[in-house]
């Protein structure tokens, strides 16, 4: 049977968003919170597969309660099955700490139905650290395929893959064994308009919640949130603005002496002589 | 086959009129399915003015102990008439308006509506978002037994429909319940601004002494050029929110474009102190259906009943609509209810929807106001000569010329009749009853 795992987390919008200028943290009151915009292409991707194939669908994400919204969310875009991994001592997780929990989840739920595809967005738009997909690969010891763009081939039978991925300069065609990892780019799949029966199923839904230890299996606390987390945030900040060059107004002086201006100031610099001679 | 979508009732849109509708039918255990195109509740609407709370208390006694999204009470209301450099205001504060809970409270719909549509969830009611619904499932006899939306496999059946869609009437043309579109003299559009300033700011500017007092005001005059239509304020917690509307020809005629009437109203001597050094949150239009008693669509028909907004319930003059939306909605639901006892969905039962209706105030008023849109049109000296006159005689009264009182009443008397004839002013004023009182 196609099983597919989609590892999900819950972002601010970031299209909308502000950081205090006094203490340097993003501003969260009235940002609304989203799927991460990769994840729900992953998730795409995921069920239009097992609407392929047949199979199933399962989601998990670690984070607060308020994550339920989200898991609601991916149930709504055809997941069959939602588990939010919830813990206070969860909480001030960095990657490390969050690919344990992840890892150790998945690996129950991969015992009580075995796992063909991990599904991962290729990071979230929040940390931009696309390091917790990777990280449970690497606990779990499965291969992983990151910015993967498509998938051209689920052979359940002889348990293979086939998957593109965008490197710098090409494409690669990957087959490997499942199940194996992918970190998915935007690409992979449009997030479709959902039907109204799982629109309706998802608004009633209830996800499972697996805390420390009311759940299939019991967490490592040394493992687990700020105790798990070697990484220290020092500082927060935004980066200074650079500052702006001269203007020169076309309405005052005109466009053709705008344009000489401008180009004088960057001969003066030193700049034009490098683009010109590179364009020699 | 996919399995069947069905519920005891559909609630078309979570607005007022909506929600109230859900909510009544829940609680008496009906399962509701409330479908509403936005996001989220209020997420479509840009309302800001008044919420009347007679209405509320109607469908919910307890709605002030569910701490209710309300911005801040309106203790003072009235009329603020602009001339082109002046205001005079006509305003009432304290007495009825200091009541608690207050009359009625401002709000921000994006808030207010979540706020209602949770109340109807929290009675068991199905809120089923970012769903539109583009036509109904019509039984062989034509009845409503359900609605079509816009998702795949996204057919809902149930034998009542309430048709809470708002002003953009498409469903009930649908239904031939009205045979046109609503025409632009019958349809003002309002434009507004919330401008954001600290509460402290706020109560200053208005002379509230906190921000459990606020400020509705109905501006004419200037505000609209003169030209039918009429602009408001009203305070918010840390908002301020302004704007005017104006009829559809009206805008066409002149070739007015909304933002530049707006911001001229904001620029207006005695409107700039009030939003000055505020920061601009939020712009945009609704359209308003002020056709009133002669748009009114058929209220209803086998299987479906129109509320609110989409049954054009709006006195204009009186700013009233979301009350009018809120009564009408539990009208039609506890005409479902009958219905559901009686197991009779067709316009037999339904009627008593409208019968409902002629026992309130709504469907009284509707008629009593029916000619007030068209006056508003064929009257526009009460949007420009006579704010201007009030402002010049008040002006006058009130000034110390160094000349005989009797010069400055003839003054007056002149400012007047130079606008219009004695004979005309008596005419406009018998007019202005007759429009208000029905005659």
């Amino acid at each position: 049977m196609f099983h597919a795992l989609v590892a999900i987390k819950q972002v601010p919008d970031t299209t909308n968003i502000r950081i205090d200028p006094e203490t340097g943290n993003l501003v969260r009151e009235g940002v609304p919170a989203i799927m991460n915009p990769y994840d729900a292409h992953a998730l795409a991707e995921a069920v239009k597969w097992k609407r392929k194939l047949g199979g199933k669908v399962t989601v998990v994400s670690m984070g607060p309660p308020s994550f339920i919204t989200t898991i609601r969310e991916a149930i709504e875009l055809g997941a069959d099955r939602g588990i939010l991994l919830s813990d206070r001592k969860f909480a001030g997780a960095d990657t490390l700490a969050t690919s344990y929990v992840l890892a150790a989840a998945i690996e129950v739920i991969h015992k009580e139905e075995p796992i063909s595809l991990l599904f991962f967005g290729k990071q979230a738009i929040d940390g931009d650290t696309a390091q917790v997909g990777p990280g449970v690969a690497v606990r779990l010891e499965l291969p992983i395929l990151t910015y993967a763009t498509k998938i051209r081939a689920v052979d359940l039978e002889n348990g293979f893959v086939t998957v593109e991925r965008h490197t710098e300069h090409w494409v690669e065609v990957v087959e490997t064994p499942m199940p194996t990892m992918l970190t998915c780019e935007k690409e992979i799949a449009e997030i479709p308009f959902a039907p109204l029966p799982d629109l309706i199923r998802s608004l009633r839904y209830d996800p499972e919640i697996w805390t420390m230890s009311a759940g299939p299996l019991e967490f490592d606390k040394q493992q687990v949130g700020v105790l798990g987390s070697p990484t220290i945030v020092f500082k927060m900040g935004t980066p200074p603005l650079p500052e702006p060059g001269e203007k020169f107004n076309t309405r005052e002086v005109g466009v053709e002496k705008a344009v000489k201006l401008a180009l004088d100031k960057a001969a003066a610099a030193g700049v034009l002589q490098a683009v010109l001679g590179g364009a020699q | 086959m996919n399995k069947h979508i069905g519920f005891d009732a559909i609630v078309v849109g979570a607005g007022l009129a909506g929600s109230a509708a859900a909510l009544v039918m829940a609680r008496e255990g009906l399962n509701v399915a409330l479908v509403e195109r936005g996001q989220k509740p209020g997420s479509k609407n840009y309302f800001g003015g008044a919420i009347y709370t007679h209405a509320i208390a109607e469908v919910l006694p307890d709605f002030m102990e569910r701490k209710p999204k309300f911005e801040r009470p309106v203790t003072e209301a009235g009329f603020w008439f602009l001339a082109e450099d002046g205001l005079t205001k006509m305003v009432t504060q304290g007495g009825k308006l200091n009541a608690e809970p207050a009359d009625a409270y401002t709000a921000l719909r994006a808030d207010f509506d979540l706020w209602w549509a949770a109340q109807a969830q929290a009675a068991g009611a199905l809120l089923i978002p970012k769903t539109t619904v583009v036509d109904f499932i019509r039984a062989a006899g034509g009845a409503v037994v359900g609605v079509m939306t816009d998702r795949p496999e996204g057919e809902i059946y149930a034998p009542v429909v309430i048709i809470s869609e708002g002003v953009n009437n498409l469903l009930t043309q649908k239904l031939g319940l009205i045979d046109h579109d609503l025409e632009p003299a019958h349809q003002a559009l309002a434009f507004k601004q919330v401008i954001s300033l600290p509460a402290k700011e706020i109560n200053a500017r208005f002379g509230l002494p906190d921000a459990n007092h606020g400020v509705a005001a109905s501006v004419l005059g200037d505000v609209s050029l003169g030209l039918p239509g009429m602009g408001f304020i009203y305070t918010n917690k840390k908002t301020i929110s302004v704007g005017l509307g104006v009829m559809l020809d009206t805008l066409a005629e002149y070739q007015l474009r909304p933002y530049e009437v707006l911001q001229r109203y904001l620029e207006h001597p005695a409107i700039a102190p009030l939003v000055a050094g505020g920061q601009l949150l939020e712009y945009g239009g609704h359209l308003i259906p002020e056709g009133g008693w002669h748009d009114m669509p058929q209220l209803y028909t086998d299987g479906a009943m129109v509320v609110g907004d989409a049954a054009t319930m709006v006195n204009a003059l009186h700013w009233e609509g979301t009350n009018m939306a809120i009564i009408s909605g539990k009208l039609a639901a506890e005409t479902a209810l009958e219905a559901h006892q009686q197991s009779d969905f067709s316009v037999r039962t339904l009627a008593g929807y409208e019968a409902r209706l002629k026992e309130g105030f709504i469907l009284k008023d509707m008629k009593q106001y029916r000619r007030f849109s068209r006056f508003l049109e064929t009257h526009p000296e009460f949007m420009g000569t006579y704010p201007a006159f009030l402002n010049d005689a008040l002006g006058g009264f009130f000034s110390a010329y160094g000349k005989p009182k009797r010069q400055l009443f003839t003054e007056i008397y002149q400012s007047l009749t130079g606008r219009r004839s004695l004979f005309q002013a008596a005419g406009d004023m018998l007019s202005m009853g007759r429009a208000v009182l029905g005659w």
